[in-house]
């Protein structure tokens, strides 16, 4: 970078770079915009009120966001680091915990427990799939998830257990127009904001996964950093499973949606998809815009068939226009 | 690299070369698997490796075997196609619905998917968006045109190509003579053309391709042309055999097809093409099905048995490179 001063036809380009470098500042501002032209589109079109939208697409988006933040952590290691597994963890911790749970007679702590050991369990799989057999992230993961899924379909199998009562009061309990479950999820990706950006663990896995050789060399303990993401991936994937199956009750296949949403999530909240730089807030808002825009289309009378087409083309276009942004 | 270089690289990898036993041996393992798979049908039935019985066994491997190889054209350029499910599920209904009473029709339908997979390649390249993400956006885009063309499971097969899918050709039964030319016709665009070996340097070093006067956006084009190509056979092959369309009923083909380009020794740093491995990897993956079957377990265990073969070869590939060192 030259220090001479700038002539005025540079101060132009350096007002706009430094546009651009806000932008790279807070890459997850994207998703927010996108996300309120979405919100004040369905007003509009459907005169609804602002708040109610609001306050339907808050009570669907934890689900996701908690998988998401797993995912985004698990995507910041790089390298092709993905968890293909998510998707088949949630359906199967919505039958294991709502099982243990069973409508009202077994302990909530305990099914809570019981989801939670699960994606540890499978978070634990792909990590010795990973780093004992140096398989592929992407194929360890689809190769677990592939024996999670048959592990659900065989749970489902005599499955009669009701939905916990109070679980379920919970899961769609509102403290005036704001889902309880939201705050909660607010105040958990604060956390997972704090681990990622504040604590020698977070940024180790950033270092990782924009130079996992210099971070070796650094001194760094690469695959204890690379496990501990895998395994929060996991956790969260089973939270978020047993929480889906008590908002509605478990069913196979609940979780199928997430395995792409999850990583458009991240991807649409401005982290690399390659790796080594993530922001929490940007799952939220990634979150929050594919949730609002599957309500516009319905609002609008859309069937879901050009639902996805339009979901597809906007997430292709807003990375298209977003342009390249190599990892730092 | 020149083109003369290139030319005599491609002579060489006409004949596989391996170092040593180790590395002959992990290249095997892929086909191992299958024989394996085949053995232990025969030993549970014995009409397994009958004529008929072959049939039965392999009677739904086509579809992902085409699959396998639709996907293997984009993971040997270091790209990842999640589209492939459904882009072989909107060639299924497209199909079902047309290719009988309006084939015109179906064919541009056809042409325009294969346009739209060329698209994708530029859009990688251009915008340096990594190609998970746009197939991830496009695989949207294909569920969605399913569903548009066939909101519900229906329509029907064209008799000639459930004739041709269910033929019973001399000597081994129609899979096999399939599988067996689908690997040949991808080992000749691998191989025996410059296309392939251009492609294979693509993914291994795009900037030294580049600068040797290729144009990679003509080969990322062509890469994904191919793969919408097989795509929409595979979809073709799913009609022909099912005799109705169903847009999601191919869903898992995306995980199935990458494990299979995996098993048969691709890798996802590119720059290895593998025809035959990832037939003979779709081939043991569609073999897991029957066998079950035949052990009188519970088809719920298919989907995880199939992830334990994808980890069992791997971690076989593992070791082998583990001693190796």
């Amino acid at each position: 970078m030259s220090a001479t001063a700038a002539s005025p036809s540079e101060f132009r380009e350096s007002r706009l770079e430094r546009a651009r470098s806000y932008a790279d500042m807070f890459p997850w501002v994207w998703s927010f915009i996108a996300a309120i032209a979405v919100w004040i589109a369905i007003a509009l079109v459907a005169g609804r009120g602002f708040g109610g939208t609001l306050t339907s697409a808050l009570a669907l988006a934890p689900f996701l966001v908690l998988v998401g933040v797993g995912q985004m952590f698990v995507i910041t290691a790089g390298y092709g680091a993905i968890d293909l597994s998510v998707p088949y963890v949630m359906t199967l911790t919505g039958f294991i915990s709502t099982g243990i749970m069973n409508g009202g007679h077994g302990s909530v702590l305990v099914g809570f427990l019981a989801a939670i050991g699960c994606g540890l369990l499978v978070g634990v799989a792909n990590i010795a799939a990973i780093q004992l057999l140096s398989i592929p992230p992407i194929v360890a993961t689809l190769a677990t998830g592939l024996m999670v899924q048959s592990w659900a379909a065989v749970r489902a199998g005599n499955f009669n257990a009701e939905v916990h009562p109070g679980l379920h009061d919970f899961v769609v309990r509102q403290w005036g127009p704001i889902p309880e479950l939201a705050v909660f999820t607010v105040l958990l990706a604060a956390v997972a904001g704090f681990l990622l950006h504040r604590t020698a663990w977070g940024r180790a896995l950033q270092a990782a996964g924009q130079n996992r050789r210099a971070a070796n060399l650094a001194g760094l303990r690469v695959n204890l950093v690379l496990a501990l993401a895998y395994l929060i991936c996991g956790a969260l994937a089973g939270v978020s499973g047993a929480l889906l199956g008590a908002y509605s009750s478990p069913s196979l296949g609940i979780g199928d949606p997430f395995l792409l949403n999850s990583i458009a999530v991240v991807v649409i909240g401005g982290s690399l998809i390659q790796g080594g730089r993530s922001n929490v807030p940007g799952v939220w808002g990634g979150a929050m815009f594919l949730i609002l825009l599957v309500t516009l289309l319905g609002v609008l009378h859309i069937n879901v068939a050009t639902q996805n087409i339009v979901k597809g083309g906007l997430i292709i276009l807003v990375l298209a226009l977003a342009g390249s942004r190599k990892a730092a | 690299m020149s083109t003369a270089e290139l030319r005599v690289r491609r002579v060489r990898q006409l004949v596989p070369q391996f170092s040593d036993w180790r590395e002959l041996l992990a290249s095997l393992l892929p086909g191992i698997a299958l024989v394996g798979m085949l053995l232990w049908a025969q030993s549970l039935q014995s009409q397994a490796l009958t004529y008929s019985g072959l049939n039965l066994l392999l009677s739904a491997a086509v579809p992902l075997v085409l699959a396998a190889v639709s996907q293997m054209f984009v993971i040997v350029l270091g790209d990842i196609d999640l589209g492939t499910g459904y882009l072989v599920g909107l060639a299924n209904v497209v199909s079902a619905r047309w290719l009988a009473h309006d084939p015109l029709l179906a064919l541009a339908v056809f042409a325009g998917i294969v346009a739209a997979y060329m698209f994708q390649g530029v859009l990688v390249h251009l915008r340096q968006i990594p190609s998970i993400i746009v197939t991830l956006g496009s695989s949207f885009i294909w569920l969605g045109c399913g569903l548009l063309v066939l909101s519900i499971p229906g329509g029907t097969s064209p008799g000639w190509l459930g004739s041709f899918f269910n033929a019973s050709p001399p000597l081994v039964p129609m899979p096999v003579w399939i599988s067996v030319g689908v690997a040949l016709v991808c080992y000749a665009i691998c191989f025996l053309v410059p296309y392939g070996a251009v492609v294979r340097g693509t993914g291994a070093n795009h900037v030294a391709v580049s600068r040797s006067g290729w144009s990679i956006v003509k080969v990322r084009m062509a890469s994904y042309g191919l793969a919408a190509v097989f795509g929409i056979l595979a979809g073709l092959a799913l009609t022909g055999t099912t005799g109705s369309g169903d847009s999601t009923a191919s869903a898992n083909f995306t995980l199935l097809a990458i494990a299979a380009v995996i098993l048969g020794g691709g890798e996802f740093a590119g720059g290895r093409s593998v025809p035959v491995g990832a037939v003979i990897g779709a081939l043991a993956l569609s073999l897991v099905g029957p066998v079950l079957g035949l052990l009188n377990v519970s088809s719920d265990y298919q989907t995880g048995a199939q992830g334990l073969v994808l980890v069992v070869v791997l971690a076989g590939r593992a070791l082998t490179k583990r001693v190796e060192q």
